[in-house]
């Protein structure tokens, strides 16, 4: 019988292994719990709650054993990839994304269940809507903060669908939120960083000229420029979007100080909108001192930035280098400085140096507008990405923006235009 | 007002919940040894004391009569009694022989008795038998720590559990059933009151093992309650026929002889049971394992179950034959090929670790090796057998998030509704999980945890181990080795399923749809639960504690008493 007992113990190595598995499951209750109830329970359990914009109109609306979304379904369109759908199709969307305020979680007492719980959006539908429609089917971003408050008005991705009639092909990409999710080549509105890095490290760039013979040749590699540009100030250069000028400044300043900049300024980072995390950009440094060095400074080689990033970047030029850091959920009361005030002030009297006498006011009729653009050159012989970011200087409308129009050609004719309907619609 | 009474008692069902379970642990774990005395050996060195009606002698340690001479082998004899009080002495292959006041002895055993000269390879030994008067003077010595838990407190505190659970199913359950349901767990309530002043008027004071399984049984009551509230009476009804059966088995294991000799022929009938339902058994969900007899639907693998460990367990003697061994081998390999070919992976996954229990303690550690190739031979006809199917699990496995309305279904739906239960639940009747496909059965940790509460659902896990811990604690004191082992294979495939059960809904392990002990809904499994808890209350030897155990002075006192 002591044999027996000896052998018994089989049964205890299997109690053992059980309380393992009872530790593991509760480790990863603690680790994971609130994103495993919240990823069914919201839609499933009794919950009731109303999420809207910051006029009120309803986004999205549980309650009654129903489920809804905003009546018009042009509006719904407009707001997919910033309300997201109770599937979950949006990772990023206000549905998945504010559960927790939406429903409540804790790891004490689990779900908690409130009625008429109402989320405001700080997103403004109808300027969606007028977003949406001015990109006019193209493939795209959007997305405009209150640089005084953070507070994000508009914020709209193309392509997209109506959730409540989803077609049968999905449009690529439609489940991603570009204004977030996505990064792209940024072409010359990464001409801001280099120009931040440059003010900061070449002590002499306000009295420096700069000559643009229509390239410029980088150990052998022409870097072909816009146009011939001649002699020229900084301001003149980055109002030119001048190619040869920043190529010039980015091997003068190396790749260490840009690729530190790209990251200071949020461009490299993964940021936080509220909850969400967004996708981090990119900036490869190329130490070689060869055209891809140069290039990399003109917003081209490997760089990558997401619209919020580029969004960010510019409100905190316009709030003078400190960026209150913007949110879905209100007004904030983060604040991050990202540049000198001095800096920011110089970049932003440039930003609308190339508005003045480049770019032209008539373009945007009654808007004092400091922007840059960027024609961001995507190779495959497809046509160049048009960005336009910039801010007014309207304290009665401080608002920050960034368009991007995915190969929609010419910056400022593609991605301005947009900038330019979006802001109409917002002053008004 | 409704809502501050659930939220209220949700917060104190845990507090019972771990009352009542620490008062059975405590009671089942916290005594000593209990060994009870049935003979004495005279050595040279002094007396040796017989404990167990089964006895391994030899030079080994691990031997329960202990020989250190050089020329009796490490495993030599076994001494054993039969119920009826007779002792025979078996030569388990030793080198040096065996012989009985000099004559010596066959394969077949010789008979013992007092005063007997046993002689072991040269190394003489007397036996000493012990009278009834003996017997009934040392148990009456027998320490009763263990009655320090009052079993009828503990009992007091499960009924209060049961009320709670009971006023909280009523808040939240439509008005149609509240009758059903309140009936249900009052009679739950009456039936384990029945059972435990049934089992005082026969002076049997132990009753920790049926508490957990009241405990257990109660939660899938709730469960019920909150799922399917019409079919209440139909799992009272069919909770009471477990209890039933419980006793009837219990009393059966009573007498080893007429349960030894019931070990052949049930093995028989499994074999063609598992055949029948290879032909017969409808289909579901991928596993052919039911069969319809008159209305009633019948899934004959769980009752399988219990006579796969009836047949497995074996004395003493025979565990040191391969012959048995090999036998029992077979049995299980054809009872894993039958279930792996009506698609059961489930239930074969369980036989399998079960007869890897149920091996290792027949044979020890060397033989195991060579079981667990066998072993490995099986499972991999297994997986060939049933590829696709199992290979889909696999698949899924670690990635259910990946493909939540598809391969990771029940596990993504049992992980979100178990966390949003929080630890202290939603309260019973408040889920949602439940209603999703097989919510009360393969992901009833899910429901658990979501309507009770994780504190609840871990302690219903505990409640199992608990059952373990008592299994392998009684093992050493048991009379036969037989009951130990039958109750340690049925705490081990208990301990399987709820592994099966609660890791594979929470991907901890690829999810295969099994039930858990008690708690999950269904008919046959919960008649098989309470059958297979005979086996582990057959092992318990404290005094006066099981009714399986039959009191050693049974007949004397019977005499007394008529005498008086």
């Amino acid at each position: 019988m002591k044999k027996v007992s000896l052998r018994a113990s089989f049964a205890l190595f299997m109690a053992f292994m059980m309380i393992v598995g009872l530790v593991v499951y509760v480790v990863r209750y603690i680790q994971h719990g609130e994103e495993w109830a919240l990823y069914f329970d919201a839609s499933t359990s009794g919950c009731e709650y109303t999420l809207t914009d910051r006029n009120g109109t309803v986004l999205a609306k549980m309650g009654g054993g129903g489920k809804y979304y905003a009546e018009d379904a042009n509006i719904r369109t407009a707001c997919y990839q910033l309300v997201g759908d109770y599937v979950g199709n949006v990772g990023t969307g206000a549905l998945q994304s504010f559960q927790k305020q939406l429903s409540g979680f804790s790891l004490i007492t689990g779900i908690e269940e409130r009625e008429d719980v109402t989320l405001k959006l700080t997103v403004d539908a109808d300027l969606n809507l007028k977003a949406y429609e001015a990109l006019n089917g193209r493939s795209g971003a959007v997305i405009m903060c209150n640089y005084r408050t953070g507070e994000i008005l508009c914020m709209v991705s193309s392509p997209s669908i109506d959730p409540m009639n989803p077609p049968e092909t999905l449009p690529d990409g439609a489940y991603i939120n570009r204004c977030i999710s996505s990064t792209f080549v940024p072409g010359s509105v990464f001409k801001l960083v280099t120009l931040t890095a440059a003010i900061e490290n070449i002590d002499d760039v306000y009295h420096r000229s700069f000559s643009c013979s229509g390239s410029l040749n980088v150990k052998g590699v022409n870097i072909n420029c816009t146009g011939v540009h001649g002699e020229q100030t900084i301001e003149q250069a980055l109002a030119n979007s001048c190619n040869c000028a920043f190529g010039q400044i980015a091997l003068e300043l190396g790749p260490d100080i840009i690729a530190e900049y790209a990251g200071k300024l949020g461009i490299t980072q993964q940021l936080k909108l509220d909850d969400i995390t967004t996708a981090a950009g990119n900036y490869d440094k190329d130490s070689s001192m060869s055209a891809a060095m140069a290039w990399s400074g003109i917003g081209q080689y490997n760089d990558l930035v997401s619209p919020y990033a580029m969004m960010r970047l510019v409100s905190a030029i316009a709030n003078g280098g400190t960026v209150v850091e913007p949110s879905l959920l209100g007004v904030s009361d983060t604040k991050t400085e990202l540049v000198s005030a001095d800096t920011a002030q110089k970049v932003a009297s440039m930003m609308n140096y190339n508005v003045v006498y480049k770019y032209g006011s008539s373009t945007f009729p009654g808007l004092n507008i400091s922007a840059k653009t960027g024609t961001a050159e995507v190779g495959d012989g497809k046509p160049s990405h048009g960005w336009f970011v910039g801010f007014l200087n309207d304290e009665q409308h401080p608002y920050a923006f960034a368009v991007l129009v995915e190969n929609g050609g010419s910056g400022l004719r593609a991605a301005g235009a947009v900038a330019n309907t979006v802001l109409q619609a917002a002053v008004k | 007002m409704s809502g501050v009474i659930v939220s209220l008692i949700s917060y104190i069902l845990p507090l019972f919940a771990l009352i009542v379970l620490i008062r059975c642990m405590r009671s089942m774990l916290s005594s000593k040894s209990q060994t009870e005395i049935w003979g004495y050996i005279h050595k040279d060195e002094g007396v040796a004391l017989i404990n167990h009606w089964e006895n391994l002698i030899g030079r080994s340690r691990s031997a329960d009569i202990c020989l250190p001479y050089d020329t009796v082998s490490r495993v030599h004899a076994v001494l054993i009694r039969s119920p009826k009080g007779v002792w025979r002495i078996f030569d388990i292959f030793s080198k040096g022989g065996v012989w009985v006041n000099g004559d010596k002895v066959q394969s077949t055993g010789s008979v013992v008795k007092d005063g007997d000269v046993l002689n072991l390879a040269g190394n003489s030994v007397r036996f000493r038998d012990i009278s009834e008067k003996q017997r009934d003077a040392i148990e009456a010595r027998r320490t009763m720590s263990w009655k320090k838990v009052h079993p009828a407190v503990t009992l007091m505190f499960l009924s209060i559990f049961q009320a709670l659970l009971l006023i909280e199913n009523c808040v939240n359950a439509e008005s149609e059933y509240l009758a059903g349901i309140g009936l249900g767990f009052v009679l739950l309530i009456l039936l384990e009151w029945f059972c435990y002043f049934a089992m005082r008027s026969i002076r049997r004071t132990g009753f920790e093992v049926e508490t957990i399984a009241f405990f257990l049984s109660s939660i899938g009551l709730s469960i019920i309650a909150s799922s399917v509230p019409e079919e209440m009476i139909r799992q009272m009804i069919i909770v009471f026929a477990g209890v039933v059966l419980f006793f009837v088995l219990g009393w059966w294991l009573r007498d080893l002889d007429r349960t030894k000799k019931l070990r052949l022929p049930l093995a028989v009938l499994s074999l063609l049971v598992l055949a029948a339902v290879l032909v017969l058994a409808e289909s579901q969900y991928g596993a052919k394992n039911w069969i319809e007899i008159a209305g009633i639907s019948i899934q004959p693998s769980e009752f399988v179950k219990v006579a796969f460990i009836y047949v497995g367990a074996a004395t003493l003697d025979r565990l040191f034959s391969t012959r048995n061994l090999i036998a029992f081998i077979s049995f299980s390999a054809l009872c894993v090929i039958f279930l792996a070919l009506s698609s059961d992976f489930g239930t074969a996954l369980i036989f399998f670790v079960t007869f890897l229990v149920i091996s290792f303690m027949r044979s020890g550690s060397i033989a195991t090796v060579a079981l667990a190739v066998t072993g490995a031979g099986m499972a991999g006809f297994l997986m060939l057998r049933i590829k696709t199917h199992v290979a889909q699990r696999f698949a899924a496995w670690g990635h259910v998030w990946e493909d939540v309305y598809d391969t990771g279904y029940q596990q993504t739906h049992a992980m979100s509704a178990g966390a949003s239960g929080g630890l202290f639940g939603k309260g019973a009747g408040n889920g949602w999980l439940k209603g999703t496909f097989a919510g009360n059965t393969d992901t009833v940790f899910g429901v658990m945890c979501e309507e009770l509460g994780l504190i609840i659902a871990i302690c219903a896990v505990l409640a199992i181990l608990a059952l373990t811990f008592f299994a392998v604690r009684n093992s050493g004191h048991g009379r036969s080795a037989y009951y130990s082992i039958a109750a340690c294979a049925t705490a081990s495939m208990f301990m399987v399923q709820v592994a099966l059960n609660v890791f594979g809904s929470v991907d901890i392990l690829p999810f295969t749809g099994v039930t858990f002990p008690f708690v999950s809904r269904g008919g046959t499994s919960v008649l098989a639960c309470w059958m297979l808890l005979a086996f582990i209350k057959a092992g318990d030897t404290r005094k006066g504690a099981s009714f399986v155990v039959k009191p050693p002075d049974a007949k004397s006192r019977r005499k007394k008493e008529a005498e008086a």
